[in-house]
């Protein structure tokens, strides 16, 4: 049973489509990472899938059932836009939102003080949003996406706002999430926590997606095709038909290889240029490189 | 349903838990009526001391008609006035005025009434509080009373058969019902006008804090994270629930409180011999429950149109540019409603109250004036019924596309556009 099926999923706003004829199969239990640029449509799709807004055309079914009213309750969602009634109660407003998710309202306080005490709010339990700081109200965002145990999480930039520490903590609630089953859409722009957390990618460019996949196959698809090299000396030897492309790195460059060229080409003209080399790697490209090929072209 | 609980629970309690709700619903009431009886009783208020006068009389024959009639008893029994002297035709006034004020100065006596010569000419009543209108009121009528009855004998005429020719009447007021009968025509135009405005203010009141209360949702992004746990429509619906719940609190406590004014007011105001002021003021039991129903549909009418409204825009001052929709049909019953209140049943005021967006203010005001055919109630009711679904359903396509529509303050083109999406 796969978590999410988007078929040929078409949405437009007047004359803009925001998302046309998108596929897409979510495995249950993974991390998925939607990908894309500022407006490529991730969030119109996330919306989607959260029966927020309805698909022209196409068809959308979560854990196997098409969405409806009902199936929002299968969601955690923790939108980009951040807020909660500034003027509630910590607590009263975690237990409010639990208890719509289904929850009694002993269960969902019982699981509020839990969730509290994890995210170092416990005695921030009584007070108003509104006199929380942003990271703590992110926190608070945070736990009513996932008290209900949702078997689906849609998490949108869910890193952004919180110091490493409280990030460090997400992370591992959500590997832990994913161990027990849940499966986890993971919306961000830092491409590093995609390596480090996602199974699978989609990328969404001007609503379609250009690339989905298992991520570890999808760099392998790339091939190793990109040379990592630290070196101190002149860089007139990367002056080589065989390099289409460098990005500099603050050690040293990524060196991006024509098909079927031959690192060891470049090895040589860097000796004879009398370079010294202290690192010379032939990689898979980083998702960030694949981000930006994949969205920069035509 | 659960769910709906819910969002109408939440919204309630976040309602009435505010302070302007609390000022409003019990402080302000209390005021008024603490205020009513503050007045009842100053007004109603005895002295409790017995005032020692002296009568310096110069017509030698008021002081004796007086004393008769100032027999007025303080609430101990004690009465209200003793008579410590009475002079007549005092042989060197001046004297007599200057020992009498030393003797109030003093403290032996409170006051003294001055009999002029001719009764044309000015009593004078001398004190050191001449503010004290619960001892001066019945000083003055006794003087009266004296003077009148002197007047009257003089002429042959005895007071008690000038207070028999003079007697009023009484003009019974009857309404004539639709079963024919003729009932006691109790509310006045005042009850009428009275309602046109609770039910102006109340529609504009609740709707606007429907508006506030969905743009809040929006302006502070709760909105995205509701509409992940409920449907749009059940929102909607909640949140109007919620307002109505509290609105009826309000109405409640404040027709408890009416009720316990106008019996402990008549009571009050019937010790002073003036019960009928009040108690002529009846409002009916079927004129309350007529104005409830039409209060409610045009609740529900008007706040999912305020709702649509918030929902659109982004912030408050797009919300107050575009809350002139809603409202214009609000102000208009309040321009025209003169025209229903000089002739209920002319074609134009059954026109106009038959109309949904009018009938919750003027039909109910025709129901207090005289009460209209029945069919004319039920058609009203039902217009207004249907027209209310209409106004959710749309304001819900609405709501759904503008809960989620961020900056530019859409158009009313544009609003209607919404109407097609899915």
């Amino acid at each position: 049973m796969d978590a999410i099926t988007l078929e040929n999923v078409t949405k437009s706003y007047d004359s803009v489509t925001a998302v046309n004829g998108v596929n897409l199969r979510v495995r249950q239990g993974a991390i998925l990472g939607l990908l894309g640029p500022n407006g490529a449509g991730k969030t119109t799709t996330i919306r989607m899938i959260m029966n927020i807004l309805v698909p022209d055309d196409g068809s959308i079914k979560v854990l196997d059932q098409p969405v409806n009213d009902r199936t929002r309750d299968l969601i955690g969602y923790l939108p980009e836009e951040r807020g909660l009634y500034p003027r509630m109660k910590v607590r009263d407003v975690i237990i409010f939102l639990a208890a719509l998710h289904g929850l009694t309202e002993e269960e969902a306080g019982r699981r509020a003080t839990e969730w509290l005490d994890r995210l170092g709010l416990a005695e921030w339990s009584g007070k108003k949003l509104v006199d929380l700081s942003k990271g703590m109200q992110q926190k608070v965002q945070f736990i009513t996406a996932v008290i209900h145990k949702p078997p689906l999480v849609i998490l949108d930039e869910p890193f952004s706002g919180l110091d490493p520490v409280n990030a460090a903590t997400v992370e591992e609630i959500m590997l832990e999430m994913r161990a027990k089953g849940s499966t986890i859409v993971l919306s961000t722009h830092r491409m590093e926590q995609v390596e480090r957390m996602c199974d699978s990618i989609c990328l969404i460019d001007k609503g379609r997606n250009v690339l989905d996949g298992e991520l570890r196959a999808i760099k392998q698809s790339y091939g190793k095709n990109t040379l990592h090299i630290e070196f101190t000396g002149s860089e007139n030897f990367l002056s080589n038909p065989s390099i289409i492309n460098i990005t500099r790195l603050g050690n040293g460059v990524e060196a991006k290889l024509k098909p079927g060229a031959d690192p060891q080409e470049i090895l040589k003209a860097a000796v004879q240029a009398n370079v010294s080399i202290t690192r010379f790697e032939l990689l898979e490209p980083s998702l960030n490189e694949i981000f930006i090929d994949r969205t920069t072209r035509a | 349903m659960r769910k709906l609980r819910l969002i109408i629970k939440r919204e309630y309690l976040t309602r009435v838990k505010t302070k302007g709700f609390i000022i409003g619903t019990i402080i302000v009431p209390l005021i008024g009526v603490a205020f009513c009886l503050l007045i009842i009783f100053l007004v109603n208020h005895k002295p409790t001391q017995t005032m020692r006068l002296v009568i310096v009389d110069n017509s030698g024959t008021l002081a004796q008609p007086i004393t008769h009639n100032l027999d007025a008893k303080l609430e101990n029994g004690q009465p209200e006035f003793t008579i410590v002297e009475t002079i007549v035709h005092p042989a060197s006034p001046d004297t007599v005025q200057q020992d009498l004020r030393s003797r109030i100065n003093s403290e032996k006596i409170d006051a003294y009434l001055w009999i002029p010569a001719d009764p044309t000419q000015s009593f004078e009543l001398h004190m050191r509080n001449p503010d004290n209108f619960a001892l001066i009121g019945p000083l003055s009528g006794a003087v009266d009373q004296a003077v009148i009855s002197a007047r009257l004998s003089d002429r042959g005429v005895h007071l008690d058969d000038i207070k028999e020719i003079l007697r009023g009447t009484d003009l019974k007021l009857l309404k004539v019902s639709e079963t024919g009968e003729s009932v006691e025509k109790g509310q006045s135009i005042g009850v009428a006008i009275a309602l046109v405005i609770l039910l102006y203010t109340a529609l504009l009141m609740y709707g606007i804090i429907t508006m506030r209360s969905v743009l809040e949702e929006k302006t502070t992004r709760t909105m995205e994270v509701l509409i992940s746990a409920v449907s749009p429509f059940e929102l909607l619906c909640g949140k109007i629930l919620g307002v109505a719940a509290a609105a009826f609190t309000q109405f409640a406590i404040w027709m408890i409180s009416t009720a316990l004014l106008f019996t402990y007011g008549a009571l009050a105001a019937a010790g002073m011999g003036q019960g009928s002021a009040l108690s002529g003021v009846h409002i009916p039991i079927s004129l309350v429950l007529y104005a409830g129903i039409f209060f409610f549909g045009g609740y529900f009418l008007y706040s999912a149109m305020f709702a649509a409204i918030g929902s659109a825009c982004s912030n408050d001052q797009d919300a107050q540019q575009l809350q002139w929709v809603a409202m214009a049909p609000l102000v208009f019953c309040m321009v025209i409603y003169s025209v229903v209140l000089n002739d209920p049943t002319s074609t134009t005021s059954v026109v106009l109250s038959e109309i949904p967006f009018f009938s919750p203010v003027l039909m109910s005001l025709r129901i207090s004036l005289q009460t209209p055919p029945v069919w004319q109630i039920v058609l009203a009711l039902a217009l207004l019924f249907l027209t209310t679904i209409g106004s959710i359903y749309a304001s819900a396509k609405i709501y759904r596309v503008g809960i989620l529509m961020y900056g530019k303050r859409p158009s009313l083109v544009e609003m209607f556009r919404w109407l097609r999406y899915s």
